[in-house]
């Protein structure tokens, strides 16, 4: 339990996802010296893709990931589990997945590359709801182009879709071809309805980027993309490490140290695996831990000083949890076949639902069709109906060529009472409690799914569709965000503009817990970008100073 | 160091030499305004493939740069663009010529055998004026100073080139005009004086001597790499290639169920053979398929003919999945299965559209060594010709698709040999460290201290062999 060794660095970040990686990344480039704690291990893409491969649930976008002991991550999105601690009226939707490796979570994301609306950034100001953000679209569409190409995103030119969020630049590649199914329904929504189907952004290579090969469809995005085609935050690492900084794996950080006045963080603590103590000193902190993981390390870090947490003057810390809570419909086509299944996992949106003057009633939405391959859900329906032997088989061929899968993205708002606190009855093996979140669907948010709810049932209706299976309640879409919220005002917010935190000048916080408003499109791009504009900040002051 | 048919060459040109009279320096016979003469010299320098390293990484044409790392020092590449303090813009023709044949700086200073003089000595005297009047005219002098090569004492004394060029001068230039010649003659012509092709694919000896007519294309190692026998051996060469599949090879890089070009093959493709006429590439490929058959008696059947598509047999049922951190060693199969099945498919067959590969009928697979197929699993493929970007990633040290260890590719390598090639060769973790390395030293390099000893212009004969062979690494590293 002793401090062992002592180490130090200009920069010390905490958690080495797209966020804290894209950080080390560009200081280390800049000659800075960066230490990057990583609470989870280092994994390999060809033994996660043998455990995908050996498992049987293939949807179970977690289970190829079982965790280490000191760094429990959730089991499955929308599973009871026994780490993340749900509570409330909604405590199920907010059961979230999300990994802690060496990389992050982006080992298992869709590539959805999205950049923010303007008016998403101005919740308040224009529509008289929620919070607005510290700064506005202007501010950050410099990193959002950076972390575009950082990460290289394929999406759609001007002339191919304009997705309403203004362009310095065109997409580092072309858009994604939309697969068979995604053209499919793209033309019938075009031919039937008023609604728009547009191409979306993908970090996910149209061609050689990075030194890393052209997608080809392989539809296993979720859980792991066998051929490192998408963006994986394991790449921006690979990129901070050759470029000097230090990545240590099995640091799991479980308290900052502020100096006598209060106004500076000096040094963080980290348990290894056997629960050896080590403190890290340096000039200026990150966390970037993840929403739910950076929240509960400042609530964790609480002192004499910091009674409520360390960035805590304001209670704020591991409120106004957010998400794009969302609804999910699976039914069978009567129209043509789509042969789902084929092509990434995500090509196309509907993004008619995205903004509008009816924001300052209810949430804003999009809606996937998932093209993930069906053919498990077209058999456990053919074997429900009692299918059997040649009739059965010809049942799921049917039923795999023909099944719709449709799920939202609805807009959350910032609610103080929906709140991660340390669990008071679970810890883990080091003693570091669980985290727990108690929600409760905003109503805005509820309005919203009902909204979503009927253009599902519209738009089964045009696909002359049947058997529809409603996912009970709602389904956690793993963007949670909001935990250290941003906000000029320093007593009711932790975060500025900077991602700078109110109480301590040397500390930064990297990750969807400073958002404002959440939005609807999927929320790394956002991540990635705001992490861009703290290194800018943390260049600007470290190498001018 | 063109070996082999020299003499030959004198007889077939001499009389073009007689008919058409050019002396050296002189303008062509055939009036070319200049700017004719200047794309043909841009269209030479391509041939030549004078941009590979005279371009630093990311650097401006011509501009030089690339450092060549040698045991003796750094060998840097100079500013060929016409600026005249820091390029070659107060050359005259005849001090440009001495450069490229002689090895003759304007200064008189020896240049090191780096610059592959004793090749480009053979290029006739209407393309040396081409090329001078193209990188005068054509070519936008841009100022760059370049870091000085400095090698240790005593090879930074550039005159003891003399010797050394006593013993190794390259063949005379080629008679007449080689726009003239016919299709072999021009074949021959651009395969050897613009030094493509027995640069790579012809064995050297000790000293870098004459070669016997005996090896010529006959397939060495290099750089880890192997450039195989191109000789129309059936089984040993390319004797079961057509003229056309040696030209789409040359233009594209592949040739689907036959190879695929990676490595310096894929950089020469990429940088001279796919912008070269068709008529030139007919011409090389026709001359390539009459040279003298090399047979090696390992070889039982043509490299490009082994192996069917194969379905591993994977078992699925494992009890428990393994815990994310436990990176437990896997087979041969398991590795193929886990890290190139999702593009060249379980059985090898490659995408039906070619987009990737198959494994079998494939000469990398099927090659008597494994030097190609350890290096492409390293190092991937990266080939770009004519706005077609092809990339396979590498699974070396730096991926950042999949890091395997040596011992990992050393497995992969002998399951996809065993497997859908001609078989397993039991190469072990050293034997990929070596080759992704660069291959094993020359034993040159360890007998140096011997040989400065011994005498020095064996110690210049051995250090232009040492020149030599890290110019070709560093054309690999580029």
């Amino acid at each position: 339990m002793s401090s062992s060794n002592s180490l130090s660095a200009d920069v010390v970040i905490v958690g080495s996802g797209v966020a804290g990686a894209s950080i080390a990344n560009e200081l280390a480039r800049a000659g800075l010296s960066v230490i990057v704690l990583e609470a989870g291990p280092r994994i390999d893409r060809q033994h996660i893709l043998e455990n995908f491969r050996t498992t049987e649930n293939k949807g179970a976008y977690q289970l190829p990931y079982p965790p280490v002991p000191w760094a429990m991550h959730p089991p499955d999105q929308g599973s009871p589990n026994g780490y993340l601690h749900t509570t409330g009226p909604d405590g199920a939707a907010y059961q979230q997945g999300y990994l802690r490796v060496v990389g992050g979570t982006t080992w298992h994301w869709a590539g959805c590359a999205w950049r923010y609306l303007p008016s998403d950034f101005e919740l308040h100001s224009r529509y008289g709801v929620g919070r607005d953000w510290a700064i506005k679209y202007d501010d950050l569409e410099p990193f959002y182009y950076q972390a575009e190409v950082m990460m290289g995103v394929a999406g759609p030119n001007m002339d191919v879709d304009d997705l309403g969020s203004p362009r310095s630049h065109n997409y580092p590649m072309k858009e994604v071809p939309l697969s068979y199914g995604a053209d499919q329904f793209r033309k019938l929504i075009h031919e039937k309805t008023n609604y728009r189907v547009v191409h979306e952004p993908q970090a996910r290579n149209t061609r050689p980027y990075d030194k890393r090969p052209t997608c080809e469809g392989n539809n296993n995005c979720m859980p792991i993309c066998p051929i490192g085609a998408m963006y994986n935050g394991i790449h921006s690492v690979n990129h901070a490490e050759a470029a000097g900084a230090r990545i240590i794996p099995n640091a799991v950080v479980y308290r900052l140290e502020t100096d006598a006045s209060n106004k500076k963080v000096v040094a963080v603590n980290y348990y290894d695996p056997d629960k050896n103590s080590h403190r890290v000193t340096g000039k200026f902190f990150v966390v970037a831990a993840h929403c739910i993981e950076s929240a509960k390390l400042l609530l964790l870090s609480a002192d004499d000083k910091n009674p409520r947490g360390i960035a805590n003057s304001s209670d704020q810390v591991g409120r106004n949890m957010m998400d794009h809570t969302g609804v999910q419909l699976s039914f069978m086509s009567g129209n043509d076949s789509l042969w789902p299944g084929r092509g990434p996992l995500l090509t196309s949106i509907i993004d008619s639902f995205r903004d509008g003057p009816w924001r300052s009633e209810r949430g804003a939405y999009l809606v996937h069709m998932v093209d993930d391959n069906q053919v498990d859900f077209a058999t456990g329906l053919a074997i429900a109906k009692g299918y059997v032997g040649k009739e059965l088989e010809e049942q799921i061929r049917y039923g795999s060529s023909h099944a719709v899968r449709l799920f939202s993205h609805n807009e959350g708002i910032a609610d103080p009472d929906n709140r991660l606190t340390l669990s008071k009855t679970h810890k883990d093996v080091l003693g570091i409690p669980h985290p727990e979140v108690y929600y409760k669907l905003p109503e805005y948010t509820v309005k919203s799914c009902d909204h979503t709810k009927e253009l599902f049932k519209e738009l089964m209706a045009l696909m002359s569709g049947t058997d529809p299976q409603w996912t009970k309640g709602y389904f956690p879409q793993c963007h949670p965000s909001g935990s250290t919220i941003m906000g000029t005002d320093p007593t009711n917010s932790v975060v500025d503009g900077e991602c700078r935190t109110h109480d301590h000048e040397n500390l930064f916080v990297a990750s969807s817990a400073v958002f404002s408003s959440v939005g609807t499109g999927n929320i790394t791009l956002t991540i990635a970008a705001l992490a861009l504009r703290v290194a800018a900040s943390l260049k600007k002051e470290m190498l001018h100073a | 160091m063109r070996e082999g048919n020299k003499a030959g060459i004198r007889r077939l040109f001499l009389p073009a030499a007689i008919a058409s009279g050019v002396l050296f320096g002189a303008q062509s016979a055939r009036a070319e305004d200049q700017a004719t003469t200047i794309s043909r010299g841009a269209y030479l320098a391509t041939a030549g493939d004078c941009v590979a390293c005279h371009t630093k990484p990311g650097g401006a044409p011509f501009a030089g740069g690339l450092v060549i790392a040698s045991p003796m020092g750094g060998i840097v590449a100079s500013n060929i663009t016409p600026d005249p303090d820091t390029g070659i813009g107060k050359y005259t023709e005849e001090e440009f010529a001495n450069a490229l044949r002689k090895g003759i700086r304007r200064d008189g200073a020896h240049l090191y055998p780096a610059m592959p003089y004793t090749a480009y000595s053979e290029i006739a005297d209407t393309d040396i004026h081409a090329l001078y009047v193209y990188f005068m005219h054509g070519v936008a002098p841009l100022r760059q100073d370049n870091p000085k090569t400095e090698l240790k004492f005593p090879f930074n004394i550039r005159a003891m080139m003399i010797s050394w060029n006593l013993l190794f001068a390259g063949p005379p230039a080629a008679k007449g005009d080689p726009q003239t010649y016919s299709k072999i003659e021009r074949g021959h012509y651009l395969a050897d004086a613009l030094g493509h092709c027995g640069t790579c694919h012809t064995p050297r000896n000790f000293l870098m001597g004459e070669r016997s007519s005996s090896a010529y294309l006959g397939g060495t190692p290099l750089a880890g790499w192997y450039a195989p026998n191109i000789t129309p051996s059936m089984n040993s060469g390319i004797g079961d290639w057509s003229e056309d599949d040696l030209v789409q090879y040359l233009r594209t890089g592949s040739v689907p169920g036959r190879a695929q070009a990676a490595g310096m093959m894929g950089e020469a493709v990429e940088h001279s053979f796919s912008k070269l006429t068709d008529e030139d590439l007919h011409a090389i490929a026709a001359y390539i398929r009459q040279i003298p058959k090399i047979e090696d008696s390992q070889a039982k059947q043509p490299r490009d003919r082994f192996g069917v598509a194969v379905q591993p047999i994977v078992d699925l049922q494992k009890p428990k999945l393994d815990r994310e951190d436990d990176l437990f060693p896997m087979d041969g199969e398991r590795i193929y299965v886990n890290n190139c099945a999702a593009c060249h498919g379980l059985d090898g067959a490659g995408a039906a559209d070619h987009f990737t590969p198959s494994l079998s009928s494939n000469a990398v697979v099927g090659a008597p060594g494994a030097d190609n197929l350890i290096m492409a699993i390293v190092n991937g493929v990266d080939r770009t010709t004519n706005g077609h970007h092809v990339l396979m990633p590498g699974f070396g040290p730096t991926s950042d698709v999949q890091r395997l260890s040596d011992t990992d590719v050393a497995k992969l390598t002998n399951y996809v040999s065993g497997t859908f090639g001609s078989g397993d060769h039991h190469v072990t973790a050293q034997d990929v460290k070596v080759a992704r390395e660069g291959g094993p030293l020359p034993a040159l390099v360890k007998d140096m201290p011997a040989l400065i000893g011994a005498g020095v212009i064996a110690a210049f004969a051995a250090m232009s062999c040492l020149i030599w062979w890290f110019r070709r690494r560093t054309q690999k590293q580029k």
